[in-house]
């Protein structure tokens, strides 16, 4: 029966421990942190409340003689709960002017709730912006890269075109001198033409002058 | 458009009339092909391509006996022109006569062009060997008429049939062959790191690790830019991927490729191609252990 107790005892010990340490730790935290810490030593203060009570009725359960001690230990671990108990009373009212000074942070408590939710939207749509201006570099990026690949294909176009306007050019050489030389081979021919026509109209005046006289002897004869 | 059919088979039948017939002076010839050449405009007219093509054909042929193999030549390239709306087998064959011709007169750049157009048909017709065959006789006529670019675009499509029929040595050396040249150009260099870039995949198909990283290697020395642009990165992800035997890592370097700049059909088939042979050494090696 006294195992019960006993396991009772333990876990009062370590909560108690517990406690005075945050007390400690409180005392030196304000604002947020240290109601935080008040209100987690409060908790802990209803357990070690209610261990007590469990440990008050196993007690009186048991053996008259073990039941002195086991009361004893028991009147032992109320006073040093009280102790806590003032020990947090003394943290939360430190001095009229740091209450006070709560008092009035305190109205933005309700709003810091609300600020923290609005602090999280705010990170959230951040975020969002930061993606989206991600995808908008991407596509950026990819319709730059487009761009190059049709920039290229367009020189390699350019560049045939050169290609052929200079073999043009060259050939368009080539028909000039062609045209020259044509244009000299023509005009030879038309002054052969024209030799070819005087020699055959002087043969003919010769052949014609030949006949006159032929029949004008003839005729004389 | 009837009517311009009637016409045009009216024209043709002068025109046999006038052949078959004796002219005068010899000349039945040129007035032929002229009533040849009016009666396959009017069926170009009516649509009728079938019967324009073998009136440019029968047109060709009275050139030829009159030796003015330019002219026939042309009729041939008309004749192919209409034939290609229908089938490509007749063109194809009407085109070859052209190129012949034209190479007999010895004007080697248009002969060039009607080769380069020869492999183009093959290539639509999904008969890669023939088209290379084309295109590689296109860019040994561009060669020597000087005119490179042509050259050059005619010798990447050699490459890429080349690649596709797994014929990769000959294409890589195409591909650098051209790079080399196109650095020395002002215009043309922006297009290198998409020509190594296929060589480099060229590379990767052979299977070969340590050849990839010498040319990786070479390719840096070829153009010192290589190495700061993305198909560089590529390349080295690939080969190192390659190396480990990791596919997931070949498709996120891929992913991470495509997501900016897509890949092209010709690209995916080769990459797909090393990526079975990865997945296929991988499960070898599971095999063996």
């Amino acid at each position: 029966m006294s195992e019960v107790f006993d396991g009772y005892e333990r876990h009062y010990c370590e909560i108690s421990a517990s406690l005075s340490r945050k007390c400690t730790s409180a005392a030196h935290l304000d604002g947020e942190k240290k109601k935080q810490k008040v209100s987690e030593i409060k908790t802990g203060l209803d357990d070690a409340e209610n261990l007590i009570r469990k440990m008050d009725l196993e007690a009186r359960s048991l053996q008259p003689s073990v039941k002195a001690g086991l009361l004893a230990k028991l009147r032992e671990y109320k006073s040093d709960l009280n102790n806590l108990k003032s020990e947090l009373k003394r943290i939360t009212t430190p001095n009229p002017t740091q209450a006070s000074r709560e008092e009035l942070l305190e109205s933005g408590k309700a709003d810091m709730i609300a600020v923290s939710a609005d602090q999280r939207g705010r990170l959230l749509m951040s975020t969002e912006r930061l993606n989206q201006s991600t995808d908008r570099i991407k596509e950026g990026r990819r319709t730059m890269l487009e761009t190059e690949e049709l920039g290229v294909s367009i020189l390699q176009d350019l560049h045939q075109q050169r290609q052929s306007l200079l073999h043009a050019h060259s050939t368009l050489h080539g028909v000039d001198d062609n045209i020259g030389k044509s244009r000299k081979i023509l005009t030879t021919m038309s002054r052969r033409m024209d030799r070819n026509k005087w020699i055959i109209g002087g043969i003919m005046v010769a052949l014609v002058l030949a006949i006159l006289v032929i029949l004008y002897f003839k005729l004389t004869h | 458009m009837a009517d311009q059919t009637a016409k045009g088979e009216e024209f043709e039948k002068k025109a046999e009339k006038k052949l078959a017939g004796w002219g005068i002076f010899g000349s039945k010839y040129d007035d032929a092909a002229e009533l040849f050449d009016k009666a396959a405009n009017c069926f170009k007219l009516a649509k009728n391509w079938d019967r324009a093509g073998s009136v440019y054909i029968k047109l060709a042929n009275c050139h030829l006996k009159l030796d003015s193999k330019h002219e026939a030549a042309s009729a041939y390239v008309d004749a192919a022109n209409c034939y290609k709306k229908i089938s490509v087998q007749d063109a194809s064959q009407s085109l070859s006569q052209a190129v012949k011709l034209f190479l007999e007169i010895g004007r080697l750049n248009m002969a060039a062009r009607y080769c380069k157009e020869l492999g183009e048909l093959y290539e639509q017709e999904q008969n890669l060997k023939k088209a290379m065959d084309y295109f590689e006789q296109a860019a040994d006529l561009f060669q020597s008429e000087e005119v490179t670019t042509s050259a050059n675009q005619c010798k990447q499509k050699v490459a890429q049939f080349a690649a596709q029929l797994e014929q990769y040595p000959k294409a890589i050396e195409i591909y650098e062959a051209i790079a080399r040249h196109s650095i020395n150009n002002t215009l043309l260099k922006y297009g290198v790191k998409g020509i190594l870039l296929n060589a480099g995949i060229c590379q990767l198909c052979k299977n070969d690790v340590v050849a990839v990283t010498n040319a990786l290697e070479r390719y840096q020395e070829l153009d010192p830019t290589f190495s700061g642009t993305r198909e560089y990165k590529l390349l080295a992800d690939l080969a190192d991927s390659m190396d480990e035997g990791d596919v997931v890592k070949f498709t996120n370097a891929l992913q991470e490729y495509d997501s900016m700049t897509r890949l092209d059909p010709w690209k995916t088939t080769l990459l797909l191609r090393v990526k079975n042979a990865i997945k296929a050494k991988e499960e070898e090696d599971d095999d063996l252990t």
